[in-house]
């Protein structure tokens, strides 16, 4: 407990110089609200509800777009470590698609979907299919040899080799991709949302930062922001059961 | 790309006639993979299938990539975008492992910026732009202090990591030798540290692209991204996947010279190979 | 004097004073502890009241089970560790840090992997006060001297494990430092290029005598190597008992000679103690 707090002291710090520097209006007071009117206006906005609803909305579109992207990308990365024809095929694709920046997609997604969960559903799901894909590819591949050629003796069939060793052995890589998808899924979130939405975080901070109500504006921001953290620690205590048996 | 697990292959002759084969083969076949979905693109778009506002036809993009070229923009979108993420990444660059030496070797510093950075690290720093324009305006100030918000947490990570991983022995051996704190710095532990911050640099590189096209698509004017967004806006679909498949060029060339740059530097280096479907 | 009496004498004198064995001893070791903090859990005493003479040009072994200490002892005597108990001299001088009189050779090479070859042990020829000629002739001597011939420009990462072992090895001597510290280092080496590199260290040292000072787990490799085989016991770490190895090595069939395999078995049965407790303590 007492570790925690000198581990994250720096911050208290920081939010300390925060408050002092707005207070004493050594920055526009406009630029630079103080902290306590931030923390104010955030509970004002989870009071009438507007957060949640912006909030439960954008979440919405980013845990569908992971979980299809979660659900293809294994599929088609176990596939193409395990089917030759399958790598042929879909490597150089992914090889392409790769070094492109997915949030190049996101006029693209409007285009076919328009403005609403649509579009954003799917650029999550296509920009978060990559590290899923290269997780799971990757994790599969390096499923030990001499692991499989155990279980080959043993006369497992390939489709039970592939539950068997595969599987266990990719999880590590596997879960570390989702890690990245998880963390990617939210910057294309924001990323579209503040370019084109109607409702949601990116939305209600352009709103906000239109109004001109700053304050209220930066409460949003930090919310999503902290919620990008914590969604990454949860996962981190989830998996953390599931990869026990590695050390 | 997939090595290919086979049976260790003698090393004679025929032998290697038939390995060259086989890779020759293999790389046609990654070739074919690209023309056939490049193909596929032309003949559903041709096919009616969807309407040509959803998915305008390979022949027409390129066209409008061609005049694009030939007017000048194509090259003064690039060179904006470029500009932009470049000056970001190399801030990024020089900035984080100055930061992250500074963390290896002052436990002050070190305790004060490890929460900003674990914390930092999975927000979608993307979030703080509009703050960023409140302070910066909207010109080019804000979309490269956003780059480098951005693409600095990738090369302090690496930079922290790569320098405690220097082996003890190496410091040792150096000493030994009658290194002084100066020249054990330069001499030996950067050299050691190099191969995993060129990695923080290969992953900072590409994020330093996306967030410039993203802060231009948000702010407009030009630029890859705020192209692709004027297009978007006047609903002109060939104008957005012009802009897609130039972005997606441009990408790659980056990744394809960092990916030189490093065989380059490190071709002293065990893992001459880089993670290939990276 | 059997060495237990000295032994004994020897933790009843006070700190401080210290009445030389040998008139030549180049290296003192006198009473010194070592204290392992690790970054988290206890501390633990990792070398116990050690004290050790080592004449000029003497080939001494450290020998022991894992954890016992020796190559604590050893980064003690090379400065990389500092002494806070006891101290260590090296022709009467305290030790300070490291430096170039004593080089090191570690078990796992610590070439510099961008440097090549010539690039490595040129590095310890720079402040050695040479023209650039010099330090290239010296070095490629002793590329000749290892059998690297030929490889000067490759880097490690082209080299196997024997090869490397070599050029740390040459890298050591080119500095030529009077004392020549080793800490396991054809551990990492499969068997075959073990022997053979043992067989070449000899050589290399009957030509050009130095200090060396030898940390192994290999009894044969002590006996073969060594001048005096220095036994120490499990965690924390002492000098059990020294014992003499001195006779001519250049038999071609020593491995089978019985004066040898005496040496070995009677070394042997001293490290078999200790490594039993060692394995006890394994937490």
């Amino acid at each position: 407990m007492k570790q925690s707090l000198i581990r994250y002291l720096p911050l208290l710090l920081l939010a300390l110089a925060w408050e002092v520097t707005a207070r004493l209006e050594l920055v526009s007071s406009t630029a630079l609200p103080s902290l306590s009117d931030v923390v104010r206006s955030w509970f004002d906005m989870i009071k009438d509800g507007e957060l949640i609803s912006n909030g439960a909305a954008s979440l919405y579109r980013a845990a569908a777009g992971l979980a299809l992207s979660i659900v293809v990308g294994t599929l088609l990365g176990i596939g193409m470590a395990w089917w030759k024809p399958v790598n042929v095929i879909v490597a150089p694709i992914v090889e392409i698609f790769y070094p492109l920046p997915k949030s190049a997609l996101i006029p693209v997604t409007v285009i076919w979907l328009g403005f609403g969960d649509g579009s954003k559903i799917l650029l999550i799901f296509l920009g978060c299919m990559l590290p899923v894909t290269l997780g799971a590819f990757n994790g599969a591949r390096s499923s030990e040899q001499v692991l499989v050629w155990s279980a080959r003796s043993m006369g497992a069939s390939r489709l039970r080799m592939l539950w068997d060793v595969v599987l266990p052995s990719a999880m590590p890589e596997l879960l570390n991709g989702i890690r990245t998808a998880l963390a990617l899924s939210f910057i294309l979130l924001v990323s579209s949302e503040l370019i084109v939405a109607q409702k949601g975080f990116g939305y209600l901070i352009g709103f906000l930062g239109a109004n001109g109500t700053y304050d209220a504006m930066y409460a949003v921001v930090f919310s999503v922001a902290f919620l990008g953290f914590a969604a990454d620690r949860i996962y981190l205590l989830i998996t953390k059961r599931a990869l026990a048996w590695r050390e | 790309m997939a090595r290919i697990t086979t049976d260790a292959v003698p090393n004679g002759l025929p032998e290697k006639a038939a390995r060259l084969a086989v890779s020759v083969s293999w790389m046609g076949a990654r070739v074919a993979s690209v023309v056939a979905l490049l193909a596929a693109w032309e003949f559903v778009a041709r096919s009616g299938v969807v309407t040509p506002f959803q998915l305008p036809a390979l022949s027409k993009v390129l066209e409008r990539i061609w005049s694009d070229a030939l007017s000048g923009d194509l090259a003064l979108n690039t060179a904006v975008t470029l500009y932009r993420a470049m000056v970001g990444f190399i801030i990024a660059a020089v900035g984080g492992v100055v930061l992250g030496l500074a963390m290896s070797r002052s436990a002050l510093t070190r305790w004060f910026f490890d929460p900003i950075v674990s914390i930092g690290f999975p927000m979608p720093k993307i979030a703080f732009l509009p703050v960023v324009m409140l302070w910066l305006g909207v010109f080019d100030i804000s979309k490269i202090t956003m780059i480098v918000f951005d693409a600095i947490f990738p090369v302090v990570a690496a930079t922290v990591i790569a320098i405690q991983g220097v082996e003890r022995e190496l410091i040792w051996s150096a000493r030994n030798m009658g290194a002084g704190e100066r020249e054990l710095l330069w001499q030996v532990v950067l050299p050691a540290a190099l191969p995993t911050i060129m990695t923080g640099l290969q992953v900072a590189l590409p994020l330093s692209l996306i967030v410039a096209v993203v802060t231009e698509m948000l702010m407009g004017g030009y630029g890859l991204g705020g192209a692709m967004m004027t297009a978007s806006r006047f609903a002109n679909s060939v104008g957005v996947f012009a802009g897609i498949v130039e972005i997606a060029v441009v990408g790659y060339a980056l990744v394809k010279i960092m990916a030189l740059t490093r065989r380059h530097l490190l071709i002293w280096h065990q893992e001459a190979s880089e993670p290939t479907t990276a | 004097m059997p060495s237990q009496c000295a032994a004994e004498l020897d933790r009843r004198r006070p700190l401080g004073t210290h009445v030389a064995m040998t008139a030549s001893a180049q290296i003192v070791v006198d009473r010194v502890n070592h204290l392992y903090r690790p970054p988290r859990g206890r501390e633990v005493l990792a070398l116990d009241q050690v004290s050790l003479e080592v004449a000029n040009r003497e080939f001494v072994a450290l020998l022991g089970p894992s954890g016992c200490g020796k190559s604590t002892l050893l980064y003690l005597i090379g400065g990389f560790l500092p002494v806070e108990t006891g101290s260590i001299l090296v022709d009467g001088q305290k030790v300070a840090g490291p430096g170039p009189d004593r080089g090191i050779v570690f078990q796992h090479f610590a070439l510099f992997p961008w440097k090549t070859v010539r690039g490595n042990i040129l590095y310890g020829l720079e402040r050695q006060g040479m023209t650039k000629d010099e330090r290239e002739k010296r070095a490629m001597d002793f590329i000749e001297l290892v059998g690297l011939h030929g490889f000067e420009d490759s880097y490690p990462s082209q080299l196997s494990g024997g090869m490397k072992q070599r050029t740390a090895i040459a890298r050591t001597l080119a500095f030529d430092p009077k004392i020549l510290l080793m800490d396991e280092p054809f551990g990492a080496l499969d068997a075959q290029t073990r022997g053979l590199m043992q067989i070449e260290l000899l050589r290399i040292w009957q030509r050009t005598p130095k200090t060396v000072i030898f940390v192994t787990h290999d009894v044969q490799e002590a006996v073969f190597l060594a001048d005096r085989v220095a036994v120490m016991s499990a965690r924390p770490g002492r000098i059990k008992t020294i014992v003499d190895t001195k006779f001519d090595k250049n038999d071609p069939d020593i491995f089978k000679n019985k004066f040898f395999v005496e040496k070995v078995d009677e070394i042997w049965n001293l490290v078999k103690e200790e490594a039993i407790k060692a394995q006890g303590k394994r937490t």
